[in-house]
């Protein structure tokens, strides 16, 4: 589903500060598995989300979704594929103040048209499956952090996209709340969908439904699983 | 006199215009010498990130340079009462030798920019930059004829004297001495008002043909540059004539002043759209055949097939009502 090859990143190229995130990255990611990205902080997890989330673009080599080189494509493309085919679930969440949770859902639809009330049943329905739904009218920032994440999952759902892109998902939480984390991951699985995630966390990289550990560090694969 | 407000404001869109061309000139060659879309390097990839922004600057500067052709003529209108002799834009543009040059090349940089930019907008459309190579060889092409028309632009403002003693548009127009003008003045005002008729159907049935079945888009372009063509002649011969009720008045300048209403803004406006519109057609109907484009090509085409029809009707119709208004009479019962 995800092909990377010879993919490098560099921030501040030709700067004093130039960093190189990614080092010749060659990876496949199958479509319907749960993939970790494994390393330690600065080893390349969330710069390589971003490539495959079409968050950024590499400074070489290719990224290709369902065989279509997205690495190349223009910009407008590029918002197509992430409104449409990827839900990404941010380590902060980046709910939006003082909208209600419902709205926060809603929000990544908007641009597509959908009817209003089709759209408003969808967001009520994926909040009520991951257990929030008696906080549909909460403003944001009045959500407990397990609360606040399943609202960002239910928002990356809402689009009912085949990739989903999680960076650091469980380390804003404890463990009760990342162990529900996992079983939504293995739900997702279930359904068919890809899951990227980026993470440190044992309790993740240990987890049931992770099929595939890679490893990064210094911006190279160690171990791709 | 090149400190006119107006004069400045062509100068700076004629200077910036034609460097932007000069600065991206370099990147438009390496472009067309290492564009390899199937490959990953470094230098590929600089490629496609620069040329959206290199694409948007140069879109921005050629609309700008070819809005400019309204603020030329307008000028040129305007500035006739500041030389003896001038009695139009015509009066103006011969104070020097510059003058018609410069809006010979300022009309051919309007089509050639137009043109480019619905090249660009179509391009964009595209998820694997179908025509960049195209793009940008058009690019390099329009850049020396930009380079020569802000060098006589600049000419022509600084050759501009006061104390120049000018020709008015009756020498140009309906004199005795071979110019083009002459020319299109001496046309037999029944060949062009039966010309510009059959021209004009001819483009909106063409486009009609277009709209209906989505083939003959280059056909249509030709048709659309020819109605250009002969709706100016058909200006110059006989609409004029109509609209000044004078049989031996035929300059297409003096329709901008305001004593005749303005009226030539009327014309021109619609035909130049009518006709740039449809020369895109002409452009984009072939884009239509490669793979990315197929989607948006046709419609894209056909809205400029649209616009084009709207043109040229606007234009006939303004003529005919000119015509109609007219007390003078050529064509007796």
């Amino acid at each position: 589903m995800i092909e990377l090859s010879a993919v490098t990143k560099a921030y501040n190229q030709g700067r004093e500060n130039e960093f190189w995130a990614l080092r010749g990255i060659d990876l496949t990611l199958e479509r319907g598995k749960a993939t970790v990205f494994q390393g330690p902080s600065g080893s390349g997890k969330t710069t390589l989300l971003t490539l495959v989330g079409c968050l950024a673009r590499p400074t070489s080599g290719r990224v290709r979704f369902k065989g279509r080189d997205i690495s190349a494509l223009p910009e407008r493309f590029l918002t197509d594929i992430r409104r449409e085919a990827i839900g990404f679930v941010f380590q902060s969440f980046n709910l939006i103040r003082g909208v209600s949770a419902v709205e926060n859902v809603m929000i990544p639809a908007y641009p597509l048209g959908r009817p209003p009330a089709e759209l408003e049943a969808r967001a009520h329905a994926l909040l009520d499956r991951l257990g929030v739904g008696a906080k549909a009218s909460s403003p944001s920032e009045r959500l407990s952090g397990g609360e606040a994440q399943r609202v960002a999952i239910a928002r990356a759902l809402i689009n009912d996209p085949e990739l989903i892109v999680a960076d650091e998902p469980t380390a804003n939480l404890d463990s009760g709340h990342s162990a529900r984390f996992l079983d939504i991951a293995e739900g997702l699985k279930a359904e068919g969908r890809t899951l990227l995630i980026a993470s440190h966390d044992p309790r993740v990289i240990d987890a049931a439904p992770i099929d595939r550990i890679v490893a990064l560090r210094d911006g190279r694969v160690l171990d791709a699983g | 006199m090149l400190f006119q407000p107006a004069i400045i404001a062509l100068l700076l869109a004629s200077f910036l215009c034609s460097a932007m061309l000069l600065a991206v000139a370099p990147f438009a060659v390496g472009l067309l010498r290492r564009w390899d879309l199937s490959s990953g390097s470094a230098g590929q990839v600089m490629l496609e990130r620069r040329t959206h922004l290199v694409s948007a600057l140069v879109g921005i500067a050629l609309a700008g340079e070819a809005a400019s052709l309204i603020l030329f003529v307008v000028n040129a209108d305007r500035m006739a009462a500041l030389f003896t002799g001038a009695m139009c834009a015509v009066g103006t543009l011969l104070v020097n030798p510059f003058g018609f040059p410069a809006l010979e090349l300022k009309i051919a940089v309007f089509f050639l920019a137009s043109c480019w930019l619905i090249l660009d907008w179509i391009d964009r459309q595209g998820w694997d930059y179908p025509l960049i190579r195209v793009k940008y060889a058009a690019l390099l092409a329009l850049t020396p004829v930009q380079l020569t028309a802000s060098g006589v632009l600049l000419a022509y403002f600084l050759g501009l004297r006061a104390d120049v003693i000018t020709s008015c548009c009756g020498s140009l127009f309906g004199g005795a001495v071979q110019t083009l003008g002459n020319s299109l003045a001496a046309l037999p005002h029944d060949v062009s008002y039966a010309a510009l008729i059959a021209a004009l159907a001819a483009v909106l049935a063409c486009g009609g043909f277009v709209l209906g079945r989505g083939r003959g888009r280059i056909l249509y372009a030709i048709l659309a540059g020819a109605a250009f063509l002969i709706g100016l002649a058909a200006v110059t011969s006989t609409v004029s004539v109509y609209v000044y009720e004078l049989p031996h008045h035929h300059c297409p300048f003096c329709l901008l002043k305001g004593e005749y209403g303005s009226v030539g803004y009327l014309l021109y406006l619609p035909l130049f759209i009518g006709a740039v519109a449809g020369l895109g057609v002409g452009i984009v109907g072939p884009a239509a055949a490669l793979p990315s484009l197929a989607g948006p090509a046709p419609g894209f085409a056909k809205r400029l097939v649209r616009v084009s029809m709207a043109g040229f009707f606007l234009f006939g119709a303004v003529c005919l009502w000119l015509i109609a208004r007219s007390h003078l009479v050529l064509f007796p019962a």
